[in-house]
């Protein structure tokens, strides 16, 4: 029972942490920019529904206002600032994404200060019974959501035209330039989605753990998602987001108590401490070592 | 000509040191937070800026450095915890460096984050070298048996540690191994081409850039007296990143420039926010103005202080060049012979 509950947890931030992951996955894929301040728009976005709500709105409308704001701000970001960094190195472009995620914690901070904010319920309170253990909506909406999404989101790159489109940008933007994309729209077009993901991602990690600004660290969490999924593969974040959000649970369910009354009865070792927030990055360090592509990615090739 | 600039240069850091000690506590204060952080960033310079690695784990190495010189300092050692951060900064960051055999550019990044996550984590639960997150107390460094207490004294000490470490660096750049850095940064397929041995050469950039961040992590230990965790969170290396960025890569000046600027800026607004009794909004104005900071220069000047103070130097003589006709005329003849036949002579 306990392993069910723990396991359902797990799912349930895994989809969200998928869906943040595959906002960075596509912005990568369009531009070849990697976003390091995608945790930046998460917060945002929860922040932005938590203020849309207490200016009135129904909280399921100020989530659809928030996640609009979001695609809005993550346009914006393109059109200000990413475009004029085209041809910058590697080292500036993810500075600059990281001093972007500076400048929106501290215009949080600045607004909604420091402390933990009580987030509206958006989804009913209680919780469906299955299989012997309970699971409360917020859990079932989290998982639910970010999971159709994510499916919906990969259908809309496989079958519209749209989806076409961005993918010869991605591709290869020359090429796609030759046939008329319009490259840099795209660009801005994978931003706007991107950001509005990460902003209903906010909007439901939020249901789930409260609002803070600890949100913003969630997008260093992603990066454990997108390198074991593999950067240019959309399928592998979805995979790779929930695989690590059941190492986690399982990690701060059942792998921190037992390790920690073992090192208790044989050693002076009291506390292993967060374990949980390791684990990801150890299994990074793994990785990159074994298969830099993740699992799904595709080794590049360089010429001189 | 290279001894000469050596001469001056030492010169100038002599008067520094000696100027150190004629300051109050507060502007001596500075003085060793500047320095240190520019030691940092020297480091950080070699590997980024001439080696071409990207590193998010300085913040990290920052921290190996302080905890192992404060865990030798307090066990009675002088020099030695001084030289034991560098030596430990060194080892660490080539074990971390290990995967950037293999990895590159934004792979390596992502596995430098991972490195600063774990080391974090240790050193939060290591208790017995660390003490965990109530922070280790570190006892004054002792030099000839003399505990060094005053501001004054660690501010010139920095100082010292900046100077040598900037001629070292600089002086491994006029040598093989620092050529084949920038070879290296420029294009690893390229340097393999050339019969440069690409592990060994950026081993040698880990090696020598984590005793650099080491020994500037020791003054880190020696100077706040108190080591915790999180004084060497992610937070000190996007810090550290971002003295680079500022100051501008692949110049050494641009080390202490960025540094200076990412340590005293912050210092300013609090000043100003004080003045203005706004304490609340004061933070929040710092972060704000720092990650405004980093998105202006890499939009407007990505080639950070250095590049925008020689441009600045030239403009200057240009003006006054062209305020003093005959002296610009003087002036334009020596530096292209060629146009006049007068001047060819004299050459």
């Amino acid at each position: 029972m306990f392993v069910l509950q723990v396991a359902t947890a797990g799912i349930a931030t895994g989809s969200v942490y998928a869906l943040i992951a595959l906002g960075i996955v596509l912005i990568y894929k369009c531009s070849g920019v990697v976003n390091f301040g995608q945790g930046g728009y998460v917060m945002l976005g929860a922040y932005a529904a938590y203020a849309l709500t207490r200016a009135g709105l129904s909280p399921p409308l100020a989530t659809v206002g928030a996640v609009l704001f979001l695609a809005a701000v993550g346009a914006a970001t393109e059109l200000l600032v990413l475009r004029r960094m085209l041809k910058a190195p590697v080292v500036a472009v993810m500075m600059v994404t990281l001093g972007i995620l500076i400048l929106f914690r501290a215009v949080c901070l600045a607004i909604w200060g420091p402390d933990q904010l009580a987030f509206p319920q958006i989804f009913p309170q209680g919780a469906v019974q299955l299989a012997g253990i309970f699971i409360t909506y917020n859990y079932v909406a989290a998982a639910v959501l970010s999971l159709v999404l994510s499916l919906a989101f990969l259908a809309f790159y496989r079958f519209t035209s749209m989806g076409l489109s961005q993918r010869a940008a991605a591709d290869n933007s020359r090429a796609a330039l030759a046939v008329g994309i319009h490259v840099s729209n795209q660009v801005s077009v994978a931003w706007a989605v991107s950001s509005a993901l990460a902003g209903l991602g906010g909007v439901l990690l939020a249901t789930l753990n409260g609002l803070s600004l600890t949100l913003s660290s969630i997008g260093l969490v992603a990066f454990p998602v997108i390198v074991l999924g593999g950067l240019t593969s959309l399928m592998g974040s979805l995979v790779a987001g929930l695989i690590l959000g059941m190492l986690e649970a399982f990690t701060d369910g059942l792998l921190t108590p037992a390790l920690e009354s073992f090192l208790r009865a044989h050693t002076s070792v009291y506390s292993v401490g967060a374990l949980q927030q390791v684990v990801p990055y150890l299994l990074v360090g793994g990785m990159l070592l074994v298969r830099p592509q993740g699992i799904f990615g595709q080794r590049g090739t360089e010429r001189v | 000509m290279r001894a000469r600039r050596l001469a001056a240069f030492v010169a100038v850091a002599v008067l520094a040191i000696a100027g150190s000690f004629a300051l109050g506590r507060f502007g001596a204060y500075l003085v060793h937070a500047v320095a240190i952080a520019a030691t940092g960033a020297l480091a950080l310079n070699l590997l980024t800026g001439f080696c071409g690695q990207i590193s998010f784990a300085q913040g990290a190495l920052i921290g190996i450095g302080a905890y192992t010189a404060g865990n030798l300092g307090n066990a009675g050692w002088g020099f030695g915890a001084l030289l034991g951060g560098g030596i430990a900064g060194a080892v660490a960051s080539v074990v971390i460096g290990l995967p950037a055999l293999r990895l590159r550019g934004l792979y390596y990044a992502i596995a430098t984050l991972a490195a600063q996550f774990v080391l974090e984590y240790l050193f939060k639960i290591a208790e017995p070298l660390t003490r965990g997150i109530s922070g280790m107390n570190i006892s004054p460094l002792k030099l000839f048996g003399f505990p060094l207490v005053s501001d004054q004294a660690y501010a010139a000490l920095s100082i010292a540690v900046l100077t040598l470490a900037w001629v070292g660096l600089a002086a491994v750049m006029r040598t093989n191994v620092g050529r084949a850095f920038l070879v290296v940064r420029e294009n690893e397929l390229v340097a393999k081409g050339m019969g440069i041995d690409v592990v060994r050469t950026k081993l040698w950039a880990f090696l020598l850039s984590g005793f650099v961040t080491g020994l500037s992590g020791a003054l880190v230990g020696f100077t706040t007296r108190l080591a915790t965790p999180e004084a060497f969170a992610l937070s000190l290396s996007i810090d550290q990143v971002a003295m680079l960025i500022v100051g501008g890569q692949g110049v050494w000046a641009g080390s202490l420039l960025g540094a200076a600027f990412v340590a005293l800026v912050p210092e300013a607004i609090q000043r100003l926010g004080e003045a203005f009794h706004a304490a609340t909004l004061l933070s929040a104005m710092r972060e704000m103005a720092f990650g405004l900071l980093i998105i202006l220069f890499l939009l407007f000047e990505p080639r950070g202080l250095a590049a925008l103070l020689r441009r600045l130097v030239r403009g200057l003589t240009r003006l006054a060049a062209a305020r003093n006709p005959p002296a610009s005329a003087a002036l334009t003849a020596s530096r292209y012979p060629a146009t006049g036949g007068s001047s060819e002579k004299a050459h």
